[in-house]
């Protein structure tokens, strides 16, 4: 048997029309981004990343760069550069975020992202939000997509509104948040023990689609709890918006893969497994037509290392190319 | 996008029929307030007087956004000859009232999009936004003055227009 014979292009210059973003968790107590694998994945449609591999779609303006140094060993008269070596790893990726969304605004503000909770009658004003209104508890059945209420609960809720989903803040530290390290609590005293403080971080939030107040009663969601489905625990509060700020001390990291799909089939794919926010929030403008204008989120990051156990080398980034077909490489 | 065009000049009509209640036109033996789709009417020979028609002509979209963005530019043609009354001597005072009209008809900016090719009418879930008008010089021709306001209407794709 033989198969019929190609006929090989020579390789030819990839033709890119724009760069998807995918971003995926780091667990921060453990120190472990979520890793890409090119020769597993490389080829997942677009529009359904591998798990946990989140979709943030088109982005624009990316821009990355090396920011290595390289030094040299001289010797002899005159001098000549007999070797080199690098001196410093290092890489930056910056570009900006076209969508507005809890997730595109956390990851472009570099800092702490908040949940504006719906405020409790007479509470304090606030720059990052009020006391909320009290949490309500979750009941059995709750799903990814729907947070189980009793029905005395349920009916506070209404379709089209956001939620919280996460469990109560109960003097510990460290980090914080499910499904994402959303904060980093140094001391109770620091968020003044306030019960609600991880779901004013949670990255656990959705909307709602609709509320059932009859046999099942509880919130059908418009979209999946990154967290999955709700752990024992996890309590609910609504809340009407984000907000993040410049300053804090905390760093959002993420594991970020970047996709260009080539004319020809190629794809460019660049991994990084630890990327952390190198910059405070900004944003940039894109006219439409005077004066109505796009607004944009500006993120920048620094790339922080992973060690590639295929040879114990220090990386901050992957670089991996999937030739189209029949091109000779 | 049609669901855009149809909100757009709906929302237009309902605004004339409050700001201005005396311009109307008869169309189809059918008085309404003044302001039609110039594509979904019979072709006239002349402009109508007195009263907005609204042509498509451009588009774009940007589909680099997780929904598409259209850029629909309409144009407002409008062009009077004055009253019978005053001889049509009013005319440039006529033209202006109809600026005005446009500026106001077109204020604010945006309306809910809305599902008109059902009964009753239903809302999207998006809104409609457009630019401010960009005004033509007045064309005059014989006894009549005529001026086109252009106005870029931009609208989200819905998965429900798909």
């Amino acid at each position: 048997m033989s198969t019929t014979t190609i006929t090989p292009m020579p390789a030819m210059p990839p033709v890119g029309r724009r760069v998807r973003a995918y971003f995926a968790p780091v667990n921060r107590a453990a120190q472990q981004p979520t890793l890409f694998d090119p020769s597993t994945n490389g080829q997942f449609s677009l529009d359904a990343p591998p798990a946990p591999w989140i979709d943030f779609g088109w982005i624009e303006s990316f821009v990355r760069k090396s920011a290595s140094k390289f030094g040299e060993l001289v010797t002899g008269s005159p001098g000549t550069t007999q070797f080199q070596l690098r001196e410093t790893v290092d890489a930056s990726v910056s570009f900006r975020f076209k969508a507005w969304s809890k997730l595109t605004m956390a990851l472009a503000s570099g800092s702490e992202h908040m949940n504006l909770i719906v405020p409790a009658a007479g509470g304090q004003a606030n720059g990052s939000g009020s006391k909320g209104v009290p949490p309500v508890n979750l009941a059995t059945g709750s799903t990814a997509t729907f947070v189980a209420l009793a029905a005395s609960d349920a009916v506070s809720f209404s379709a089209g509104s956001l939620v919280t989903v996460d469990v109560d803040y109960a003097g510990q530290t460290g980090y914080v948040g499910s499904a994402v390290s959303a904060a980093y609590v140094q001391s109770a005293a620091a968020v003044n023990h306030d019960p609600d403080y991880v779901r004013r971080v949670s990255f656990n939030v959705a909307r709602v689609a609709s509320v059932s107040t009859s046999s099942t009663p509880g919130l059908s969601l418009a979209q999946p709890l990154l967290a999955g489905v709700p752990a024992a625990g996890m309590r609910v509060q609504p809340v009407c918006g984000f907000v993040d700020r410049e300053g804090g001390s905390f760093f959002q990291e993420w594991s970020a893969l970047f996709v260009i799909e080539g004319q020809q089939g190629e794809r460019i794919l660049f991994h990084y497994p630890r990327l952390q926010a190198m910059a405070g929030s900004s944003e940039q403008t894109a006219a439409l037509i005077a004066p109505l204008e796009r607004i944009a989120l500006s993120a920048s990051y620094r790339a922080l290392p992973v060690i590639d156990p295929n040879d114990g080398a220090q990386v901050v980034c992957f670089r991996s190319f999937l030739p189209g077909a029949n091109t000779l490489v | 996008m049609q669901n855009a065009k149809d909100t757009f000049y709906v929302t237009l009509r309902t605004r004339l029929a409050t700001l201005n209640p005396a311009r109307t036109m008869v169309l189809r033996a059918v008085t309404r307030p003044g302001i039609f789709v110039a594509d979904a009417e019979a072709p006239m020979a002349q402009p109508a007087l007195d009263a907005f028609a609204l042509s498509w002509s451009g588009l774009t979209a940007d589909h680099q956004l997780p929904s598409i963005l259209a850029q629909l530019t309409c144009e407002i043609g409008y062009a009077t000859a004055g009253t019978q009354a005053n001889a049509g001597l009013d005319r440039g005072r006529a033209l202006e009232e109809m600026d005005y009209e446009v500026l106001r008809l077109l204020y604010p900016y945006s309306a809910q999009k809305m599902n008109y090719a059902q009964t009753p009418a239903a809302p999207m879930e998006t809104m409609i936004f457009w630019t401010e008008p960009e005004f033509s010089p007045i064309i005059p021709l014989r006894d009549r003055l005529s001026r086109i306001a252009k106005v870029t209407v931009f609208a989200f794709q819905e998965p429900a227009e798909s």
